[in-house]
Order: structure tokens, then C-alpha cells, then sequence
């Protein structure tokens, strides 16, 4: 169990290096000098050099490459251009209220969409089967900030149940804040969970061991829900499990929306800013979360499928 | 010159069209859709009735009139003229990028499949670390760096594609070459690039197009999120994406924008994941749920 | 006496498409209390399906038994609400299938899924549960079956799925037990260990058999009766030594030259010419005349009935009727 683990967190080793790289390099190729961009053009000659000097522009570009990796490593992200402070204490600040958006839709979104799923799976070819198919497609169809934008109106503007922006202090107000952004996210994602939890459970619902229950005399509710649906909870788990980074990616437009602190908004108006150092902090936790999820997810599996947990 | 035009037969077998236009009325409308959208964005010019571009202070933040059917936004543009013109950039981006992410992915996945080795391995071993990636986070990702911009945005797409095309192109080269068709190609001395074209491209043809469609739908709503995220299409230029977020920071002006720019992303991406799923049910009977 | 299963005149339909497809059509057989019947024939030769249809698990749609009655211990089957033969199954009439390997739940333990058949229809405390499922593991051969209770279907060998199957199957004391080709999916050395073991249960419980096979000595081994299907029709019936002897009809005959037999080695094995004709593709006549190597005329225009030959024997052939032609009463 303990070796798995560590195989796979080596796995992500070079997915890591690849993107600190990628960064790296995109950072540097841009145009525009980074000095002349952090001091503005009025700095002189001199401020410009001490500039290069501190932050190690005048070195090879191998050297840099070096000193960068190590930077990262240390989550040593340097300061905002802007405001001067250290990007991993924004991100520290931020990443608390992109997690709470993501975890509450992820939330809400199965809470609704397996329930669905199954509905549909178990109505095949009937009329809840095709009303949830058009849930579906029309939750595959609408942009997450566009129905974040007419729930704001609605919601918020017009009939003033909940606020219209911020993430709220005490459990209760961030609670407040957190339900339309987060059933916004939500919607989208039990479309897909629906779907997802239709295609598992009917594909197993087919299988022989299915048959096995009903014939040993098992009633439907039984075989659908103790023989059936446990084992497509491993699909579906691998599904949602992955969809997390689907979600994660819908909340950097929905904290635009609702005008929430997090990291997408610190990223979207660091870029506003051309502040280097904060998007690339921005960049390296949000690859940091993705690899940290996908590697959750194959654990998940060990724990969920006992011929994983074997050893194959 | 001559007269005759000549014809290339885009459809394989009659059948082919029966399953997928018969017999199905939301493929049907899906498909009339898609065709109004289109025709909307070529002749937008002759369509708009006022100049997207051209702000007065007059006319700020107004509710839909006879001369204004949408309103107007915080700068007194047409919004339906804004709606219209914003359809080009939204098809364009949407219909351009998975086309050249389609063209590099398949090369790459193709090499992959069919050399082998140690290129087989680095490749794949890069789109395994892309595909990890959610394609809008890795288009924010990338557009983070890059910047917004036109050829910024296709680039941005296209590159978050090419992983999954690489990978159908690769899984079914890898199952053509195993075929002992090709396996007797191989045999009477026949040289690689012949082989691909002649028999691996032609059976790989039918997923790719499968993921085209289903991926124009897809680029759509990522440049429209781009765009409203302010790493896309850059104003004055409409696109979908950024009236929307234009008229988000008028939140409080008027709500039309939103609404028409909104309810045009989702009826367009509904109607390419439609057509998307009815093209995958036609060519391939056994993936139908 | 009355027979423990009767099946009257079934007809089973299969909807593809929008096309009816009939792919059982007029099956009757009887098997008594205590007795084992072999159920044999090609593939598609709708043998399964009319296993499956005396536990209603057909699946509808495609599925649907458009006729007949299916009788057990004097109730038809076919008649009772559909939440009542749950109580059935599994309890009085129990089924194990082809596929050992993918007949057990993956996520479940052994012991769980042969105890989850005795929970169902019995009231026994857990501690008594877990006993009995020991005993029936040891019933079927299971080694350290104590040890192996909480072991996962992955960790267990083909033949061993398939014994835990069989336990499974008897953990009621079934009165009839239905076996779908329960060696076909095994090597032959392991098939022989299963036989073994249906056998055994048999003389230990008295349980009925209802045995499905392709495989003529499978049925051999194990069999009192035989029935003999062909494209979804009963061609010949009669016991395991009479048909084997002296058989009836051209298709049985065939089936049996096919097959290497003790005292017939020396001879070539013979191939029936063509191939199962597709189900619903029957339009008059025997089915088996266009493969027949005896047919006469009258074989392609009248669906011969099935005739009477003595002593429990009966065969549906025009060319083999006795002379004397009454039609036979299938017991």
C-alpha cells in the first residue's frame, strides 16, 4: 500500500518538472523586459541593473532555470510586483475560498446528480430517463458564468436573498455567500454526474453477477442498489473524482462573478496587472492541485476496488 | 474551363445519413441552428442594423426598443448589432481551433502509434501529464502566460485539444496496424508514409470527426469563458464571452446583454453536442446508450 | 406422480428492432422430483433461454414469453405477480450460470454473497448463517473453507467460482436447480471436479437437475433424461441409455457420431453439414431438414409432431416414425 503511494507520488514527479518548466519558459520568452515592467519606464539605469542583480535576471539562462526550481521547491514565489506582498501568502489567504467554492459545488452537484443518474438508469427508455437526458444536455450546454450572472440578478439584485459579492466572515454569512456561487457550479456538475451515474450503473446492470442476485432471489431495490450500484461506484467515483478539476476550473470565472476572493480571482486580476510573480504562484497551485487530485483519485481506487487493494 | 463541378462524397453510405438525420428531430433542429448561426456570422455586415463598434452617450444602458431591439450597453452600443458581430469571433475561434488541434494531434498520435519506441513514450508520457489538465484550466493556464488576443486564443485551444485527439488518434493507429491487412502492407514491402495514408489515416478518420464535432462545442464555451475572463477575444472586438463580461461590470445598467449572449452560447453548444452524439451513434452503433 | 416441472407449450419472443423474433417456440417437458434431465443443444438453439424463463429472468424488453405454462409443484410460474417470484428464486428453484468468472460480485466476499442467499428467504441468526455457509463450502469441496469466507471472488480459481456458485445455489435446499452450462467456461480436468460435485450433491440432497449443456457427455455424467433442442424446438426426448443407444432423430444421431464415446473411438468423428439455421428464419417444416442427411419430401412442407417410440422415448421426425403413428402424450 505504502510503495503504491510512493510509486505514484514519483509518477507525478516529471508532470510536475514538465509544467515548472513550461512556465519557466513562457515567462522568460514573453516580450518585455521583467525589470522594466516591475519599476515602471521612468526607472533609471541604475535601478534597473540592482533590479537584474536581485532577482538574478543577469544570469545564464541555465542558471536562472536552476534558481527558479529551487524558488518553486521552496514555494519561495518572490512578491507582488503591485502590492509588494509575498505571493504565497496570497495564496495562503486565496486558496481557502476557491477550496470551500469547489468542495460545496462538488457537494450539492453529486447530491443531486446521482439521485438523477440513477432515476434514469432505472426508468430506461422512459419519460424520467428523457427529462434527465435534457437536464443534461442543456447543463453540458450553458456557461457556468452565465448562469452565475442570472442567478446574481435574480437572486441577488432583484430579490436580495443572498449578497451580491464578497465570501462573508463568520461561518454563517460565509455559508450566506457561498450558496449561489456554489449551486451555480453545482448545476453543471450534476449534469454530468447524472450522466455519469446512468452510464455506470446500466453498463453494470447488465452484468452477470446481476443476474446471479436476481436469480438467488434478490428483489430489484437489491439488485439495483447493493449489487449494481456498488459496483458502479468505482466509474463513478473515478468520474467525480476527476470532475473535481472540471469544477475547480468553472470556479475562477464564477469568483469573477459573484466577485469572490480565491485563487482564480487572484490570478484573473494579477494578469490585469501583468504581475508576474503572482501568476506564476497562481499557475504552480493550480498544477499543484491537479496532480494532488489525480493521485487522490487512484488511491481512491485502492481503497474502493479489493482487487486493486490485492495488488492486482 | 469545364462546367462540371466535381463532387466529393463527404458521406460514406446512405444508411449513414438515414440514422443520422431521419428519425430525430433535435438532430434536425440542432442542425438548422448551427446553419442560421453560420449564415448569421458571414453576412453579420449586412444583418446588424447599427455598427457594433459605435458608442453615444445618448443612448446609454437602454431597455429593448423599435430602434434598439436588445437595448443598448453602458456605451450606447447596439447590443443585438454587438450579439451579432460577436457571433464571428465565437464560431470562428469555436470551428478553427479543434481543426488544427484535430490536424497536430492526429500527426503526433499517429507517429506515436506507429513508430513506437522511444518517441511513443515521450509523447505519450507528455499528453498523459496535458490530459491530467481540465482543458479550460489549462487554456487559463496557458492564456495566463500568453495573453489574450485572436491567435493567442485559437493557440490557446488548439494546444488544450491536442492531448485528446493525440490519444484517439494513437489508440487507433496502434489497433489499424495490428490489422493483418496492414500487417501484409508491411509484408510486400510497402513504405511507412503509404501505409499511413492508405490505410491507418482512413480508419482513424471516423473517431476524429466524432471528437471534432463534439470539441467544436467544447471551443465555443472555452473561448466564450476566456473571453469572459478577459484572456480571450480583447474589446472593442465582440465576442460572446466578453459582452457578457462587459455587461456584468453594468450590472446594475442592463441585464440584455447577459441574457441574449448567454442564451446564444448555450443554444449554439447544444445543438454541436447534438449533432456531436448523433455522428458518434452513426458511425459507431455500439457506444449508443 | 406429478412431475416437479412441467413446461407446457412455451413460446419465447425476442423484440429486436422492431422485429418480433420467435426464438422458443412449443417447448414441453417434464422433470420429476429427485430426477436430473439434461437440457441439450447447439447454441441459439434457445436451450437457455428456456432455463431462464422458468425462473423469469428473461430480460423484458428484448424478452418476452408470448405462451405456454411453466409449472412448479402444480402452480404455473408464468401466472404469478411478478413480486412473488423472488421468494422463489434462489429459495425452491435455484440457478448457477456459464460464466464463473463473471457471475460473483467483485465487490463482495464469498462468504457474503453464499450467505446473502440464505438471509434472503431464511430467518437464522448470524452466528448460524455463517456456520451453514461453512458447511456448504465444505459441501462442494472448498478447502479451509472457514479461512476462505472472507476471501473476494478474484482470489478464487474458475472451478472454485464455480463450486462457490453451486453453494450458493443450494444454500436453500432447492428442490430444483438449474445449471446453465456450469462447466463449459472450465478446463476439462476442472470440468470432471464439477461434475463430481453436482453429483454428489445430488444423491446428498435429492435436489432435482436440470442440467443445460452443449456437451453430450456432459450430460452423461450426470443425467437421467434427456431433451434435445433445435432451433428453439424439442426434437427429441427420451432417458440418457435409450437415446444414446438407439437414437431417434437425424439431429441427436449426428450430435452423438460427433462426439468420441467409449467403444467407439475407431471410427472418424462426424460433422453435421451447415449450421444452426438463424432464430425466426423457419418458415414450414422441420427445421432440421435443410441440414438433414435422411429428409424427405414431406419434411420441408409439415412440422413433423413428436412421435411416440415406447418406454418414455419420443422423437420429432417424419423419416424415424414408428409405423403405427400415434402422436406421443410428452410426459
Amino acid at each position: 500500500m505504502l510503495r503504491l503511494i510512493l510509486g505514484r507520488v514519483l509518477d507525478a514527479v516529471p508532470t510536475i518538472l514538465l509544467i515548472l518548466t513550461l512556465v519557466f519558459v513562457a515567462l522568460r520568452l514573453l516580450p518585455g523586459d521583467p525589470a522594466l515592467l516591475a519599476l515602471g519606464d521612468y526607472a533609471s539605469q541604475e535601478q534597473l541593473a540592482l533590479f537584474r542583480e536581485q532577482m538574478g535576471l543577469n544570469l545564464p539562462i541555465w542558471q536562472q532555470y536552476f534558481v527558479f526550481l529551487w524558488d518553486m521547491v521552496r514555494l519561495d514565489f518572490g512578491r507582488s510586483l503591485t502590492s509588494q506582498n509575498l505571493v504565497v501568502d496570497m495564496i495562503g489567504r486565496n486558496l481557502p475560498y476557491t477550496i470551500e467554492l469547489t468542495l460545496m459545488a462538488m457537494l450539492f452537484g453529486i447530491l443531486a446528480g446521482i439521485p438523477l443518474g440513477v432515476l434514469a438508469a432505472v426508468k430506461r427508455r422512459k419519460w424520467p430517463d428523457a427529462a434527465v437526458r435534457v437536464y443534461s444536455l442543456v447543463g453540458y450546454a450553458v456557461p457556468d458564468f452565465y448562469l452565475g450572472a442570472v442567478l446574481l440578478i435574480v437572486f441577488a439584485l432583484n430579490l436580495g436573498w443572498v449578497p451580491i459579492n464578497g465570501a462573508g466572515t463568520d461561518l454563517a454569512s460565509r455559508l450566506h455567500h457561498l450558496l449561489l456561487p456554489a449551486i451555480t457550479l453545482a448545476f453543471v456538475k450534476s449534469a454530468f454526474v447524472a450522466r455519469l451515474t446512468r452510464t455506470s450503473l446500466l453498463e453494470v446492470l447488465g452484468k452477470d453477477y446481476v443476474r446471479t442476485a436476481r436469480a438467488k432471489g434478490a428483489r430489484e431495490p437489491r439488485a439495483i442498489y447493493r449489487h449494481g450500484l456498488r459496483n458502479a461506484l468505482m466509474p463513478i467515483a473515478t468520474g467525480i473524482g476527476l470532475s473535481l478539476l472540471a469544477t475547480l476550473s468553472g470556479s475562477v470565472a464564477i469568483e469573477l462573478v459573484f466577485n469572490r476572493p480565491g485563487i482564480g480571482e487572484m490570478l484573473i486580476s494579477a494578469i490585469a496587472r501583468r504581475d508576474y510573480p503572482v501568476i506564476q504562484g497562481g499557475v504552480a497551485v493550480f498544477a499543484f492541485i491537479v496532480l494532488s487530485v489525480n493521485l487522490l483519485v487512484d488511491l481512491a481506487y485502492v481503497v474502493i476496488d479489493p482487487r486493486v487493494r490485492a495488488g492486482k | 474551363m469545364s462546367l462540371a463541378v466535381p463532387t466529393v462524397p463527404v458521406v460514406r453510405s446512405p444508411n449513414f445519413l438515414q440514422t443520422l438525420f431521419t428519425g430525430n428531430l433535435a438532430v434536425t433542429a440542432a442542425g438548422v441552428v448551427i446553419m442560421i448561426m453560420v449564415l448569421v456570422a458571414i453576412f453579420a455586415p449586412f444583418l446588424a442594423p447599427m455598427d457594433p463598434l459605435t458608442q453615444s452617450v445618448f443612448k446609454i444602458n437602454q431597455y429593448p426598443s423599435m430602434e434598439h431591439w436588445l437595448g443598448t450597453d453602458q456605451f450606447g452600443r447596439d447590443v443585438l448589432s454587438r450579439l451579432i458581430f460577436g457571433s464571428r469571433n465565437s464560431l470562428i475561434v469555436g470551428l478553427v481551433s479543434p481543426v488544427i488541434a484535430a490536424v497536430i494531434g492526429t500527426i503526433l498520435g499517429v507517429v506515436a502509434g506507429y513508430y513506437g519506441g522511444i518517441v511513443d513514450r515521450l509523447l505519450t508520457r507528455l499528453n498523459d501529464a496535458m490530459l491530467s489538465f481540465p482543458e479550460l484550466l489549462l487554456a487559463i493556464m496557458i492564456a495566463s502566460v500568453l495573453g489574450g488576443g485572436f491567435w493567442n486564443v485559437v493557440g490557446v485551444i488548439a494546444v488544450a485539444f491536442i492531448p485528446g485527439f493525440a490519444r484517439v488518434a494513437r489508440a487507433s493507429t496502434l489497433s489499424v496496424v495490428q490489422e493483418p491487412y496492414v500487417e501484409a502492407a508491411v509484408a510486400v514491402g510497402l513504405s511507412s508514409p503509404r501505409i499511413i495514408i492508405r490505410h491507418v489515416l482512413p480508419n482513424i478518420a471516423a473517431p476524429i470527426m466524432v471528437l471534432l464535432t463534439l470539441w467544436v462545442a467544447s471551443a465555443i464555451r472555452l473561448e466564450a469563458s476566456l473571453s469572459f475572463l478577459g484572456l480571450g477575444t480583447q474589446p472593442p472586438a465582440a465576442s460572446w464571452g466578453n459582452i457578457i463580461r462587459d455587461a456584468l461590470s453594468n450590472i446594475f445598467g442592463s441585464p440584455w446583454p447577459i441574457i441574449g449572449a448567454g442564451l446564444l452560447i448555450t443554444v449554439v453548444v447544444l445543438s454541436f453536442n447534438v449533432m456531436g452524439d448523433a455522428l458518434r451513434d452513426a458511425l459507431d452503433p455500439e457506444t449508443q446508450s | 406422480m406429478s412431475p416437479l416441472l412441467k413446461i407446457d407449450d412455451l413460446a419465447v419472443d425476442f423484440i429486436a428492432k422492431g422485429r418480433i423474433t420467435r426464438v422458443v417456440e412449443g417447448v414441453s417437458f417434464t422433470v420429476n422430483a429427485g430426477e436430473a434431465v439434461g437440457l441439450v443443444g447447439e447454441s441459439g438453439s434457445g436451450k437457455s433461454l428456456t432455463s431462464l424463463a422458468v425462473l423469469r429472468l428473461i430480460p423484458e424488453p428484448p424478452g418476452l414469453i408470448a405462451r405456454g405454462r411453466i409449472e412448479f409443484e402444480g402452480v404455473d410460474l408464468l401466472q404469478l405477480p411478478r413480486d412473488v417470484m423472488p421468494e422463489i428464486r434462489g429459495s425452491k428453484i435455484s440457478m448457477i450460470f456459464q460464466e464463473p468468472m463473471s457471475s460473483l460480485n467483485p465487490v463482495m466476499t464469498i462468504g457474503d454473497q453464499v450467505g446473502e442467499a440464505i438471509k434472503l428467504h431464511r430467518r437464522m441468526s448470524r452466528s448460524d448463517r455463517l456456520a451453514r455457509v461453512v458447511e456448504l463450502l465444505q459441501m462442494v469441496g472448498i478447502p479451509d473453507a472457514e479461512a476462505r469466507m472472507g476471501a473476494y471472488p478474484h482470489q478464487f480459481s474458475g472451478g472454485m467460482r464455480q463450486r462457490v456458485m453451486i453453494a450458493m445455489a443450494l444454500a436453500c435446499e432447492p428442490r430444483l436447480l438449474i445449471a446453465d452450462e456450469p462447466t463449459t467456461a472450465l478446463d476439462v480436468t476442472i470440468q470432471a471436479q464439477v461434475l463430481d460435485v453436482m453429483n454428489k450433491v445430488r444423491q446428498d440432497t435429492g435436489t432435482a437437475v436440470l442440467l443445460i449443456s452443449h456437451d453430450l457427455s456432459v450430460i452423461a455424467e450426470v443425467c437421467d433424461r434427456v431433451v434435445v433442442m433445435y432451433a428453439g424446438r424439442v426434437v427429441e426426448t427420451g432417458p440418457v441409455a435409450t437415446i444414446f443407444d438407439a437414437p431417434a432423430h437425424p439431429y441427436t444421431d449426428g450430435l452423438l457420431r460427433s462426439i468420441v464415446r467409449p467403444g467407439h473411438e475407431e471410427r472418424r468423428l462426424y460433422q453435421i453439414p451447415g449450421s444452426v439455421p438463424p432464430a425466426g428464419s423457419i418458415k414450414a417444416g422441420c427445421p432440421f431438414q435443410p441440414r438433414c442427411p435422411r429428409k424427405i419430401d414431406r419434411c420441408a412442407v409439415d412440422m413433423p409432431p413428436m412421435f411416440d417410440h415406447g418406454a418414455g422415448h419420443g422423437a420429432a421426425c417424419w423419416v424415424t416414425a414408428p409405423v403405427r403413428t400415434t402422436e406421443m402424450e410428452v410426459q
